[in-house]
């Protein structure tokens, strides 16, 4: 830097001024698009705890008098919230666990061995992404539909049929975010065990699992993340998680009076195991993203 | 000793054996354990993604309604019949309610892209490079840069009402009430507002992601070509053309192109409306193009119809990642 202002035809201490003025113009920049990005945020938080009067009124001050943290418990029953967390947490947690499980394998092969068929098998998982929503839900919904009027078993209206079909929508993007990890894990510590008398599979189980770490937990966050947000395929499939039975809930209220207040404080408890993850987590889930893409 | 036996011995056996070797049925039986590996991965994907695209894709030739229903894949077969009445009422501009429903929703769809991906970038682009320098508190600014992101899309769309409505919401309290830049209170989810409405909540759900991506390409820019071009001279603009765009370039290139697809037919912006809207009927400045595929199918029970309008939007998507590739190929395969 001191070099740059000695060779400037400008004079050093106007140079230095002017790089003072940008840099605070800079960062006040950045403080006003802060401030903008969580503003919707905290006026959710604020929104919660308000009286469902003060919400749709505009001489109401914009920070509650008094703060009513009986909405939340309020909502929690009006809502009937326990048994959708229930559902949420059961269906999101197994679709994580095995989607991540089955892209791990998968991804890991892909990596290590160059088998016949594998540049194919790469080029189907990216182009299942291009494959609309609505157009493979159809006959999915369709067979889930034939399958429980013939067969008996819950794929409607029950976790089981979105368990199955998450673990399927989920799998090929986190395959393709693990591939990467492996393919960059050194193969010489898995032969050493193998020489050990370990098999591929437990040289898999043992030290290259551990080792892409970090690549499946962020694979592990970002398939929980979007399971968390799913609305349509459980909506039609009439499971009832946190998204649709919220859905039910705002669109039922809709033609009488919202209930603004409940909906603020439902979404920051949707909010919250989300925020959590992410921010104890996010060194690792962005190094994972970002791995992937930046190469 | 050893090593000198080995490499002599190789050679001779590798040419003997080399025919079979090369033999696909080697390979394959030399990586079996690869095809254990994925065979899990590729039974759900044929389950939920193939076997299904497979089938909707000859439904779409089938007069699949609520009345045929029950015949499923023996429905009455009609042919293009369903695709002719798209693409003549598409190119023609006008049809049944049916016909003129997705004309609007295609409209609705391209306007929604171009404002939001454009948007995002922008945002995204300022924010990662004023993230990009050296100042105190930088570790904190950019974790709350990220916050927008953890808020999951359909309560993206329920805060949002908290800002747009028309009594006490954070916009017109803004505008109205404390710099009276309008003369009256807006109703900002009726007719034409409705698409701002829209497209805000989805730009600011989407910069994060934008920012992350553009920041970390930014990390990968050596600080001595900047201070090479400052000694030849180089104003702050020519430095960003000429040395950061290029670094950017290949991570702008990619996330664009996922960026629109997954707008175009993804659930995100579906989740957004839905609930911003308290309503899977949504006006006719903001109904897009998923929204109404979804009710024409599900709601109306027009399965084959439907089939066919996806297979029409899968097709402008194919096309649409062939040309983009054509274009940025040297940016997309840079290894």
């Amino acid at each position: 830097m001191a070099v740059i202002s000695k060779d400037s035809s400008m004079s050093s201490a106007s140079y230095s001024k002017r790089r003072l003025i940008s840099h605070w113009a800079q960062n006040i920049l950045l403080i006003v698009m802060i401030a903008v990005l969580m503003s919707p945020i905290a006026l959710m938080v604020v929104t919660s705890f308000k009286d469902r009067a003060d919400i749709t009124s505009s001489t109401a001050p914009l920070i509650p008098p008094v703060w009513h943290f009986e909405n939340y418990r309020e909502m929690w029953e009006y809502v009937d919230f326990g048994p959708l967390l229930m559902n949420s947490i059961v269906v999101v947690g197994v679709t994580t666990v095995v989607a991540t499980f089955f892209a791990s394998l998968a991804g890991y092969a892909l990596a290590r061995f160059p088998f016949p068929g594998s540049d194919i098998y790469g080029l189907t998982v990216m182009g299942t992404q291009l494959i609309p929503g609505t157009l493979f839900f159809i006959p999915l919904y369709l067979t889930f539909l034939w399958i429980k009027n013939h067969l008996g078993i819950p794929l409607v209206g029950n976790n089981l049929g979105a368990i199955i079909l998450y673990i399927g929508f989920y799998t090929p993007i986190s395959l393709w975010i693990l591939r990467g990890f492996f393919a960059s894990i050194p193969p010489d510590l898995e032969e050493q065990a193998m020489v050990d008398g370990a098999t591929r599979f437990t040289a898999f189980l043992r030290i290259s699992l551990p080792l892409a770490g970090p690549g499946i937990v962020s694979t592990a966050i970002y398939v929980f993340m979007t399971a968390w947000n799913e609305l349509f395929f459980g909506y039609t499939l009439g499971v009832k998680t946190i998204p649709v039975g919220i859905r039910a809930f705002v669109q039922g209220a809709a033609g009488t009076q919202l209930r603004y207040d409940y909906m603020a404080a439902a979404s920051v408890v949707i909010t919250i195991p989300i925020a959590l993850m992410f921010f104890f987590l996010q060194k690792q889930f962005i190094s994972g993203l970002t791995a992937g893409a930046v190469k | 000793m050893t090593i000198k036996e080995h490499t002599v011995t190789t050679p001779g056996q590798g040419k003997k054996n080399n025919p079979k070797r090369r033999g696909l049925l080697y390979q394959m039986r030399k990586y079996k354990i690869a095809y254990a590996f994925i065979a899990p991965a590729v039974l759900v994907m044929l389950l939920v993604h193939l076997i299904p695209s497979a089938q909707a894709i000859y439904m779409s030739f089938l007069d699949l309604n609520t009345s045929t229903l029950l015949q499923y894949l023996r429905a009455p077969f009609v042919g293009l019949q369903h695709y002719q009445h798209i693409l003549k009422g598409l190119i023609s501009g006008e049809g049944d309610s049916l016909i003129r429903n997705l004309t609007q929703a295609i409209k609705n769809s391209f306007i929604f892209l171009f404002w939001v991906q454009g948007g995002t970038l922008v945002f995204g682009l300022i924010l990662a490079l004023l993230l990009n320098r050296d100042f105190r508190g930088r570790g904190l600014a950019r974790t709350l840069v990220l916050l927008p992101w953890v808020v999951p899309t359909f309560v993206v769309g329920i805060i949002w009402q908290f800002i747009w409505l028309q009594k006490g919401g954070l916009a017109n309290r803004i505008l109205f009430n404390w710099l009276h830049v309008v003369d009256k209170p807006v109703s900002w989810l009726l007719l034409k507002n409705a698409r701002t409405a829209l497209i805000i909540p989805a730009i600011w759900s989407g910069v994060p992601f934008m920012t992350v991506m553009l920041l970390s390409a930014l990390q990968v820019v050596p600080d001595d070509l900047y201070e090479a071009a400052s000694m030849d001279g180089a104003t702050s603009w020519q430095k960003f053309r000429h040395i950061t765009l290029p670094f950017l370039k290949p991570v702008i290139v990619i996330n664009m192109m996922f960026g629109i697809v997954f707008n175009f037919f993804g659930f995100g912006p579906y989740n957004i409306a839905v609930s911003l809207f308290s309503s899977d009927k949504l006006g006719r400045f903001v109904n897009l193009l998923t929204i109404a595929i979804v009710q024409q199918t599900f709601n109306n029970q027009l399965y084959g119809y439907g089939a066919a309008a996806s297979v029409l939007m899968m097709v402008v998507a194919l096309i649409f990642v062939g040309i983009w590739y054509r274009l940025f190929r040297s940016s997309m395969v840079s290894e």
